[in-house]
């Protein structure tokens, strides 16, 4: 129960990470003022790009299991509650600071940008690489690392990947791609 | 008698020591528009010798990276790059509030101008490149009946796209090519008039600083308030992060981060401000620079007719 409880906990903060990626890769994009549905569509494909890129890590943990031998449940349990410490704390303060994003006043609304919500994003990919390494360490296991290193392969690409595929290119904004193609 | 000690002036701090005072912004160089508003052609390995003189080698490498035929920068590319980066520098503009902060300053001028009367009131951003300040008070009615929005830019790519995106939301402002000083582009009655501008200063050599002010009092406008980066360690390490963190092209990123470094401090544009239009009072609105007062790494230049 226990390796079921911590990989839900982890998806869950996965899967809402990839909502937040995604509504990142939408943003000064199009320059429209309003762009609250934008904003909602963008987050729901964020969203289910993340489940798609971390089925691997399901199946990578299903063939695990079913391979030969006894499979190491503890092991997953203590890299995932090591992984759990790291990003809870990360998602709790990017949580409270986007509520008061979106509640508190515009000068608190600021505040909450400038110190906590742009910093975080910088710091975004050192946190997910922190997380799987104390994962890695503490599971202690071949198998367990490869899951925690495909993982981190979700975090990290989910935001550019949902850029390409449906942001970057637009209102007659011709990609750099095609103008260097016709150089 | 002895000469009075210079007074020591609240956060003062000289400009960026590593900084060179020739440095320039990527985006200063892409353009060049003459006075009938054609666009001339921009030879990259200029731009890229113009970088190289100030020391500027990674903004050097990126010029050199662009699509060129004949070494004439390619102007579609270019206008595509500068549309990309504006929306990305909207994007911050948006996280810092700033037609929230042009709102809460500019109401009660507003007020005072609309209750003498005489018909509507209007508010110009200079150097409004897409437009935001003004779309954004626009959509939102942030300044209340009767404010009539322009925004100018000597840029006509950007306000043709300003233009566009302010239709696509129908939105009740317009846009201008052209000098937003000059009698005519966008200031029709001075007197019931503000112009505002948001990150333009830093653009702007002391001197130039001065000529502003002045062209603005010839002009007899009601006010302006020209909001720009308060430069400090805190502006330019948070400058560095937001464009990092939120900016894709390498162009954004190294602009923003020179804007913060190469932003004129408080005692500058009023010195400048007080040189060209004695005849208004000014203030700077901003905190202690000692502390990370992070509410005003932006902060206005305001002048109002006496």
């Amino acid at each position: 129960m226990r390796v079921v409880a911590v990989a839900s906990a982890l998806a869950v903060l996965g899967l809402l990470d990839g909502a937040l990626a995604g509504f990142r890769s939408s943003l000064g994009r199009r320059g429209a003022v309003e762009h609250r549905v934008r904003d909602r569509v963008a987050a729901r494909r964020g969203l289910l790009l993340m489940g798609g890129l971390l089925l691997p890590v399901a199946v990578a943990t299903g063939l695990h299991a079913l391979a030969p031998g006894p499979w190491p449940a503890e092991a997953y349990v203590r890299a995932g509650t090591a992984m759990l410490a790291v990003y809870l704390p990360y998602a709790v303060v990017t949580l409270l600071a986007l509520l008061g994003y979106l509640a508190l006043g515009w000068r608190w609304g600021y505040l909450a940008s400038a110190v906590i919500l742009g910093p975080f994003t910088l710091v975004r990919p050192l946190v997910a690489t922190a997380g799987v390494v104390a994962g890695a360490v503490r599971g202690d296991d071949g198998g367990v690392t490869v899951g925690c290193l495909l993982a981190l392969g979700a975090v990290l690409a989910v935001e550019p990947l949902s850029g390409r595929l449906w942001w970057s290119a637009g209102q007659g904004v011709r990609s750099v791609a095609s103008a260097t193609q016709r150089q | 008698m002895s000469e009075a000690p210079a007074p020591r002036l609240h956060g003062h701090r000289e400009p960026d020591p590593a900084l060179r005072r020739d440095a320039v912004e990527i985006t200063d160089l892409l353009w060049r528009i003459d006075e009938a508003g054609r666009r001339l052609p921009v030879r990259r390995s200029e731009v890229v010798e113009r970088l190289l003189a100030s020391g500027q080698r990674k903004a050097a490498r990126t010029v050199a990276r662009m699509p060129a035929r004949d070494d004439v920068l390619d102007d579609e590319w270019v206008d595509a790059l500068g549309i990309r980066v504006h929306c990305e520098l909207q994007r911050l503009v948006e996280e810092l509030q700033f037609p929230r902060r042009v709102a809460a300053l500019l109401a009660p001028l507003l007020d005072d101008l609309r209750a003498g009367g005489g018909g509507p009131v209007r508010v110009v951003d200079l150097g409004c490149g897409l437009g935001y300040v003004v779309r954004s008070l626009a959509h939102r009615g942030l300044l209340g009946p009767g404010v009539e929005l322009v925004g100018v830019d000597l840029n006509p790519v950007l306000v043709a796209e300003a233009d566009r995106l302010a239709r696509a939301e129908e939105l009740d402002c317009r846009f201008v090519h052209g000098d937003a000083l000059r009698p005519g582009v966008a200031v029709d009655d001075p007197a019931r008039t503000v112009v505002i501008s948001s990150g333009v200063l830093h653009h702007l050599s002391p001197e130039s600083l001065t000529a502003l002010a002045r062209a603005e009092a010839a002009l007899g406008l009601a006010a302006w308030a020209h909001w720009d980066i308060a430069p400090c360690g805190w502006s330019t390490l948070g400058a560095w992060i937001f464009h990092q963190a939120r900016m894709r092209e390498p162009v954004s990123r190294h602009d923003g981060v020179l804007s913060a470094r190469r932003a004129h401090p408080a005692e500058v544009l009023l010195a400048t401000a007080r040189s060209g239009a004695p005849e208004y009072d000014h203030a700077v609105h901003e905190g202690p620079r000692w502390h990370p007062a992070a509410i005003d790494v932006v902060r206005p230049l305001v002048g109002i007719r006496r």
